[in-house]
């Protein structure tokens, strides 16, 4: 069991890209995003009820921008948030019901206030925050152990463009040893897929939508330790081909270019990124030998 | 010593600092100064360069020298040094008792590195070290290396003599014209051959004040140095292999050797999984890796993507002091209140980070937040 002084840190990251989830009332309006925050928010109480000294952050993370939910600016040690918040009056420890309004309240305003017109999920911008946040936990806590971890709830899709930035975060992450967990609504992500396979977590595609909150709880509620002694979904099958900078297909043979380290299908005389000139390999010409003429005697 | 006088300085600046560490005998030799390091932690590393910035692929091989049986080698920092690109093959030589020897061979993966230094604690250090036979130990190794690649050797050196069986000189000429480019950082005191080796090949020579110091200097090693235009460039052939999962109870999963341990005695044998190269189907467990059949170098991509670091570095931020800033005062990378005395802006996005975040941003993370939240950053 992990010692009482440990510090263990959840910080979750939602991705509420307004028009997939605009689409998603249509097609479904049993589960819309407040049945999904709803669920984050079980998710959120249940791993601050685990432990006194368990932390939470919320991320959403919206087309252009990413925001907190919670903890709100305001926040610092935890206990400032005590003066508004009306007891709820049904008993229910206060820190989780502070929680589950900041939550609400922010949602409400980041859904009104943010703009935006892309299908696409710029995670790799809301997960550089999450690690900044987290150390900066790391460091108010410095003195005791603290173990942290990443949950991504992935509604839309892959934005290709973030595919460098995201691989920064990767190792960033791998290097502080920081697990990353995903949790996948709709369509499958390759980069989450390497995030979890680099850094240790674990990646799973919901079948059912609807069953959002038992699956948090019942996969991504307990922590790296715990995990080793429970049958958790297996890991899923990661393609770490490249794609070529040509045509964008995942090739298995390629040619990199020693400069800049583009992937190329075909050999070509130019670097199309760079635009060096490559040095071909020309066969060793091999110089006749000349014949020793005999000496008659 | 005809240097100008801040080398001079710097040299003599080192000794101050060890004589406020450690007491001097009578004579005020080093030989006790040198036992007492006995004592005290050591420190012995991995060093892996990236290979970028009209670099390409980088081979690195240390050489690490023992000084007479009192100073012993031992804690190795290898995981923060380890963990950054594997895309340079990295070789360890040991010299002892005027030999050389190579402790592993030019390799990607630092487990086994890390492995072999562990064993090598233990093994006791006799007699006077040999320069020149572990330079020409090393240069046989990165002979053979294809010419875009950047050679380096970075010795690692505590011992004040060397005993070599011909003249050193004609050594560092060969090393010259080879292009190989030596680095020394010295753990004792500054030695004149040593000067000369790195001035005449390129490289740099420092001697350490203090452990952290030693951190320091080492990870600058780490960093890619920038490529002469005399490097060629060519498109290099590498095989992107996919993973292969089998399970036991599938039908067709047949149980297969690596490649990579058919010599080493030591580890497992037959596995279901692993990596199959697309030239020639030979198995192998653990990336980046030569496969031995067909010569094909086997990466996979986030190993290229380590190194995309180097070729688009981050800019420096602005630093500024705290009350320039209006409005509220917090960190948009952590959320947290601006404590300190200075700011940092980010010259693209003018985002507003505290120190922290900085650090971090430009240590390990790259990229700025703020500015990747824009779509068309690269």
């Amino acid at each position: 069991m992990a010692s009482e002084d440990e510090i263990n840190l959840l910080v979750i990251v939602v991705d509420v890209n307004p028009i997939w989830w605009g689409q998603q009332a249509q097609r479904e309006p049993e589960f819309t995003l407040s049945k999904c925050l709803d669920a984050v928010m079980v998710m959120g109480n249940a791993h601050m009820a685990m432990t006194r000294t368990n932390k939470l952050a919320v991320i959403a993370s919206h087309c252009q921008d990413s925001h907190f939910l919670y903890p709100s600016k305001s926040w610092r040690g935890g206990d400032s948030g005590a003066e508004d918040a009306s007891s709820s009056g049904d008993g229910k420890y206060e820190l989780l019901s502070i929680a589950n309004n900041l939550i609400a309240e922010e949602i409400r305003n980041v859904m009104s206030k943010s703009e935006g017109n892309s299908t696409d999920t710029l995670l790799a911008g809301s997960l550089a925050k999450a690690l900044c946040c987290i150390l900066s936990i790391k460091t108010v806590y410095i003195g005791r152990d603290t173990k942290s971890r990443l949950l991504v709830i992935k509604a839309a899709e892959d934005c290709a463009l973030q595919y460098m930035n995201f691989m920064n975060v990767i190792f960033a992450a791998q290097k502080q040893n920081i697990l990353i967990d995903a949790c996948v609504l709709d369509s499958d992500s390759g980069l989450l897929q390497q995030a979890c396979d680099i850094t240790g977590g674990l990646y799973l595609k919901i079948p059912q939508k609807l069953a959002l909150a038992q699956y948090l709880l019942w996969v991504f509620l307990p922590d790296s330790e715990q995990r080793s002694q429970l049958v958790l979904p297996p890991p899923a099958h990661v393609d770490y081909r490249a794609a070529c900078f040509c045509h964008r297909n995942l090739i298995e043979v390629g040619y990199v270019c020693s400069v800049c380290l583009s992937i190329f299908c075909n050999f070509s005389p130019i670097c199309t990124t760079c635009e060096t000139a490559f040095k071909i390999q020309l066969p060793q010409m091999v110089k006749p030998k000349k014949k020793k003429l005999k000496q008659s005697t | 010593m005809d240097e100008e006088p801040e080398r001079a300085k710097r040299w003599e600046g080192g000794y101050e600092r060890t004589w406020e560490v450690l007491k001097e005998d009578e004579s005020g030799s080093l030989k006790a100064t040198v036992e007492e390091i006995l004592f005290q932690s050591k420190r012995k590393r991995v060093i892996e360069s990236h290979g970028q910035v009209r670099l390409g692929m980088v081979s690195v091989s240390m050489e690490d020298h023992d000084l007479k049986p009192n100073r012993l080698t031992s804690t190795l920092k290898v995981d923060s040094a380890a963990q950054p690109s594997r895309c340079t093959p990295v070789g360890i030589i040991t010299t002892k008792n005027k030999r050389a020897e190579k402790l592993t061979d030019l390799a990607g993966n630092p487990k086994k590195h890390i492995a072999a230094l562990k064993k090598a604690v233990d093994t006791v250090c006799v007699g006077e070290p040999s320069l020149y036979n572990s330079l020409n130990l090393a240069i046989q190794t990165l002979k053979h290396m294809p010419g875009h690649t950047s050679r380096e050797i970075l010795i690692i050196l505590s011992s004040l003599t060397t005993c070599d069986p011909a003249n050193i000189y004609e050594l560092i000429k060969t090393l010259k014209s080879l292009k190989v480019r030596v680095s020394v950082i010295g753990l004792s005191a500054e030695v004149r051959v040593c000067t000369v080796l790195t001035r005449e090949t390129g490289g740099s020579y420092h001697v350490i004040l203090d452990e952290c110091h030693f951190k320091e200097l080492l990870m600058l090693h780490v960093k890619p140095p920038p490529a002469s235009s005399s490097s060629e460039c060519s498109l290099i052939r590498m095989g992107f292999p996919q993973h292969t999962v089998a399970s036991p109870t599938d039908q067709d999963a047949k149980p297969s050797f690596s490649m990579a341990h058919l010599d080493s005695s030591s580890g497992p044998g037959l596995s279901l999984g692993g990596y199959f190269c697309p030239q020639c189907h030979a198995k192998y467990t653990e990336l980046p890796v030569e496969c031995k059949v067909c010569g094909l170098t086997l990466v996979l991509a986030p190993h290229l993507a380590r190194s995309f670091h180097h070729l688009f570095p981050l800019q420096a931020f602005i630093e500024g002091p705290v009350e320039e800033l209006q409005e509220d005062r917090f960190c948009q990378a952590c959320q947290g209140e601006l404590k300190d005395k200075s700011i940092f802006t980010c010259p693209t996005c003018r985002g507003v980070f505290c120190v922290e975040c900085d650090l971090f941003i430009h240590d390990s993370l790259h990229c700025c937040p703020c500015c990747i939240h824009s779509q068309s950053a690269p």
